[in-house]
């Protein structure tokens, strides 16, 4: 049997791997990313299929690699675009959010994340839909960066990129979850 | 699609500056704007704002494309903002209603206007600043510039490492492309969301878990290295000089004069030209 959990205090320490694991996926995000695609039917709202990296580390390798994904990739997305590496700080930081919270998955899919391979990968998809919702609750904080309404945050920023975010992880993680777990077994991890 | 960071002001007056100079530049910058909502003030910190982003020797048709983007992003979220905060605009208790807007009936007034522009003047400038970012700061030269700013060093090595391990995964990115082309893929993707994420899957899934596997091999490296045992020293020296103390000084002073004027001056608060008040 494999487990994609770990020990609350493992959890929190950062060592090489964590590093490493948080740089290749912040890499990766960072490639993949400029890759998106418009939701059918809406004018404005982009679907980041590389998003479901994020949840992915963080699920499968801790908080702290979920919240240097997130956070880092998404810098490094606004820095190729131009944009600036802190410029969107709030939106980089919200991002990460969404991979720590996917990362603390065991506090709230803990039951999911031993076992047979698809309670694992379906684990991995309820993490990202809610690392999806409550990460991004920080894009509120555009009503004190740019001062804007929070209806306007809520339609034109939080319910699009939730929706989007969701979608992406709910399809992407488990298909990485069947990819990487037997690997990782195979590889004694 | 160019993924890797371009460094187009190599050379400029701001590219000889310290790098922590332009992370810090940004900072003080973002929290300056963010206090000052008169017209005027902000005015003048878009004007700096475009002095600071000439220094970087950025040229116009190489960032075309990404300002024309950036300017469509910050026009979208302006215009709803617009339209659904109405007439509740801050601090402004007298509101002059030119007309409402057909259907929706929302009304625009002389001071929606004005809190519209500013807001837009305020985004328009934050990104100005944050250009010399992507553009003028060699890519290497990031994560020591965290790190000496203070970030813990195993983040700032992080960073680091981010940054060298981008080069060679655009590189299987594209082989991964290539290989999964000979096999059908088409990279272009078509029809609803499920079907354009699945379509994913076959770059996606090998991409992510090959760097995951050849991961192993810089770990062993690190650890071999004895990685986070002593406290780790950079190869890049940097350095502030005096023109770096100047440029500093003069955004932490913009700062604090920006901080003086919302409380002596009220500059935090929207300020409508008198022509656009009717009658």
């Amino acid at each position: 049997m494999s487990s994609m959990s770990m020990s609350r205090s493992s959890m929190w320490n950062v060592d090489s791997r964590v590093i490493v694991y948080a740089a290749i996926g912040a890499a990766l995000y960072g490639v993949l990313g400029l890759f998106s695609f418009l939701l059918p039917g809406t004018s404005n709202v982009t679907i980041r299929p590389a998003f479901a990296l994020v949840t992915f580390f963080g699920y499968g390798f801790g908080p702290l690699v979920g919240l240097f994904v997130g956070f880092v990739g998404n810098a490094i997305i606004d820095q190729i675009s131009g944009y600036g590496f802190l410029t969107y700080w709030n939106w980089s930081l919200a991002n990460g959010l969404a991979g720590l919270v996917a990362g603390l998955a065991s506090l709230y899919v803990g039951g999911m994340m031993t076992g047979a391979i698809s309670r694992r990968a379906l684990g991995g998809a309820i993490a990202g839909v809610v690392a999806s919702i409550v990460g991004f609750l920080f894009v509120f904080s555009d009503i004190v960066v740019g001062g804007s309404d929070f209806n306007t945050v809520l339609t034109t920023g939080y319910v699009p990129v939730v929706i989007a975010d969701a979608i992406a992880s709910a399809i992407l993680v488990p298909i990485l979850v069947y990819a990487w777990e037997p690997l990782k077994e195979s590889m004694g991890r | 699609m160019n993924i890797a960071p371009r460094y187009l002001g190599r050379g400029s007056w701001l590219a000889r500056r310290d790098p922590r100079v332009l992370i810090l530049v940004v900072v003080l910058f973002i929290i300056t704007t963010i206090q000052a909502w008169d017209l005027r003030l902000v005015l003048v910190l878009l004007a700096i704002a475009g002095l600071y982003y000439r220094s970087a020797g950025i040229p116009f048709q190489s960032v075309k494309r990404n300002w024309r983007v950036a300017l469509t992003l910050i026009t979208i979220i302006v215009v709803v903002n617009s339209i659904l905060t109405g007439d509740r605009v801050r601090g402004v208790a007298d509101i002059h209603t030119y007309f409402a807007i057909p259907l929706l009936g929302t009304p625009v007034s002389a001071e929606s206007l004005t809190y519209a522009l500013t807001q837009w003047l305020r985004y328009v400038g934050m990104v100005t600043v944050g250009f010399p970012m992507a553009f003028c700061m060699a890519p290497t030269d990031l994560g020591t510039a965290f790190a000496r700013l203070g970030v813990p060093e195993k983040f700032a090595f992080g960073l680091d490492l981010t940054f060298r391990f981008i080069p060679s995964l655009a590189v299987d990115y594209q082989q991964t492309i290539d290989a999964q082309r000979v096999r059908g893929f088409d990279p272009a993707g078509t029809g609803g969301v499920v079907n354009r994420l699945r379509q994913m899957i076959p770059v996606l899934t090998p991409l992510t878990v090959s760097a995951i596997a050849g991961a192993e091999d810089t770990i062993d490296a690190m650890d071999l290295r004895g990685f986070g045992t002593v406290r780790r020293t950079w190869l890049r020296a940097l350095r502030f000089d005096r023109v770096d103390y100047l440029v500093l000084g003069g955004f932490a002073l913009l700062f604090l004069a920006v901080t003086y004027a919302g409380i002596a001056l009220g500059t935090g608060q929207i300020w409508v030209p008198p022509f656009m008040l009717p009658g």
